[in-house]
């Protein structure tokens, strides 16, 4: 009983809560727009996820390039923690 | 003789732990892949291979996570847990220490922790595995030297 418990159930058990957790913690990221300046095509726009706007440790960046919060090197620069 | 018996129970305990946290991020990868697959096209060393990763890494999660439960294929499975939660540490240690992108490709609601708490994280996990390692080793040298006397 002990062994099939443990053969069984406990695996069974463990795999449904473990997808049934990712079911529930599901959290589709918010997307934001950012901007960079790409040297020959100007400014691009591309979507980030709302934490390079609340964030101060690390640039957020989109290859090599920083992340603005508008279409100018004056505005806020992303970064996300 | 009551130290023996507690290291089957906590290497069941410990498989139970690497098997939600593997199901658990692989799920959440595979609701999301093409997020997760975006986010490694972004990321610094690994962007090359972002379609192969983002499909082999939850499939050897999903893998591992279904070998633990096997006794004949457990070590291995230990083994392989400890060798793709330590690249994977590795990998944040190298782009937090040499890069400033910020790596974040990690499943559900692991991906709200800090990068020193990720750390951490795994590497609780990586002991786990480590410590399971060492104690069926140990089982299986027991029962092999009770065979043989």
């Amino acid at each position: 009983m002990k062994s099939k418990f443990l053969k069984l159930v406990l695996p069974a058990f463990a795999i449904l809560l473990a997808v049934g957790l990712a079911f529930a913690t599901d959290e589709k990221p918010v997307v934001q727009q950012a901007h960079y300046l790409h040297p020959i095509n100007g400014w691009q726009t591309v979507n980030v996820e709302d934490a390079c706007f609340t964030g101060s440790n690390m640039a957020c960046k989109y290859d090599i390039y920083q992340l603005y919060a508008e279409e100018s090197e004056s505005s806020q620069a992303l970064y996300k923690n | 003789m009551s130290n023996q018996g507690i290291y089957p129970k906590l290497i069941n305990l410990f498989n139970l732990l690497l098997t939600l946290l593997f199901v658990y991020t692989a799920a959440s990868k595979l609701i999301h892949l093409d997020t997760f697959q975006t986010r490694l096209e972004r990321m610094p060393y690994v962007s090359s291979y972002a379609t192969l990763i983002s499909w082999s890494v939850p499939f050897l999660e999903l893998v591992i996570s279904g070998l633990l439960w096997f006794p004949k294929y457990r070590l291995l499975a230990l083994y392989s847990s400890l060798v793709l939660l330590g690249v994977f540490t590795s990998y944040i240690i190298i782009i937090l220490t040499y890069s400033d992108s910020v790596p974040c490709t990690c499943g559900g609601i692991i991906s709200t922790l800090g990068w020193r708490d990720h750390i951490l994280f795994n590497t609780a996990f990586m002991l786990m595995s480590l410590l399971g390692i060492i104690w069926s080793n140990k089982h299986y040298n027991i029962q092999a030297h009770q065979k043989t006397t």
